[in-house]
């Protein structure tokens, strides 16, 4: 008897090491990696992370794709639901382990549904002081355009070493 | 006489249609069958009128003039540049890039939402298949 208490503790405890080493805290958002998303979004745009927005967010956004930013980017349905599921099981709010994903979910209201990233209260503070013809240029052409200048975005890392604007360099806080 | 032969070979050659997948002829035969539908007189798809399609410029979706070499380029060997994100877009045609024109459901997504870009409306049956013609033979 004695062994089998012995036994369970120990499974228990590790099965909470575990769960526990997955949620530790994190920088960055958790990398993009499904890979219908990265073919079908990641063929128009920057395979933005599920974590970078809410779910409501991303709800909003699957529900519109025949005019997404002006654009048609309509799927079928069957695969505009399983990317739904996606984004909406990895958004920002159930990994605020996530750095990035807790700072961007702090800084969205109750009330509010930002329909972009660069719409949260975060990424403006964040963006706030750099030259509009910096990001007007032509290798960046919108702050959309992520791995413009964050050089290690696609692996969820946004960390401000990691930038480097064209024609401008290293950035450094003034 | 080698020369006129080799020239003939030339003309062949270029005359020669680019050889789609199963489920491709059988998409461009069902758009056929659509289009004659609507044009009785259709004999077949047309490579000039496709190439008017691909590069007549319009007032697309967003309101601004574009065509389809605004983000392919005119070269369609080469790669192309998505104008609205920066994205690099693989060569579109299908010699330079085997992918293109081998997935009937790819060919039909695209085809639905570039033409909505482009045209601010759905392409007919007719137009889809004028302009899927230009695009994979275009030397």
């Amino acid at each position: 008897m004695k062994k089998l208490v012995i036994a369970s503790l120990l499974i228990a405890g590790s099965l909470l090491a575990e769960s526990g080493s997955s949620f530790e805290n994190r920088k960055g958002v958790a990398p993009a990696t499904d890979s219908l998303y990265l073919k079908e979004c990641g063929s128009c745009h920057f395979a933005y992370q599920p974590g970078l927005l809410p779910s409501r967010s991303w709800v909003k956004t699957m529900e519109k794709l025949n005019d997404h930013f002006g654009t048609d980017a309509s799927l079928e349905p069957e695969e505009n639901k399983k990317i739904l599921k996606y984004l909406v099981d990895n958004s920002a709010e159930k990994f605020t382990n996530y750095k990035r994903s807790k700072k961007i979910n702090d800084s969205i209201g109750k009330n509010e549904t930002p329909a972009a990233i660069t719409k949260t209260g975060y990424f403006i503070k964040e963006h706030k002081g750099i030259k509009p013809k910096l990001i007007e240029q032509k290798e960046v052409k919108s702050l959309s355009n992520c791995m413009a200048c964050h050089t290690k975005a696609d692996k969820g890392s946004y960390s401000e070493r990691e930038i480097n604007i064209p024609n401008y360099g290293k950035w450094e806080d003034e | 006489m080698v020369k006129a032969v080799f020239a003939l070979l030339m003309v062949v050659s270029f005359m020669q249609a680019y050889e789609l997948n199963a489920q491709m002829k059988d998409f461009m035969d069902s758009l056929l069958t659509e289009a004659k539908k609507q044009n009785p007189n259709l004999k077949a798809f047309d490579y000039a009128r496709g190439e008017k399609i691909f590069t007549a410029e319009q007032m697309g979706k967003k309101g601004n003039k574009i065509s389809c070499v605004t983000c392919h380029t005119a070269d369609l060997a080469k790669k192309g540049l998505n104008e609205n994100t920066n994205k690099v877009i693989e060569p579109l045609s299908p010699s330079a890039n085997p992918k293109r024109f081998s997935d009937a459901k790819e060919v039909k997504k695209w085809l639905r939402r570039n033409f909505k870009d482009v045209y601010n409306r759905e392409g007919s049956a007719q137009e889809q298949g004028d302009v899927v013609t230009y695009i994979i033979n275009k030397k």
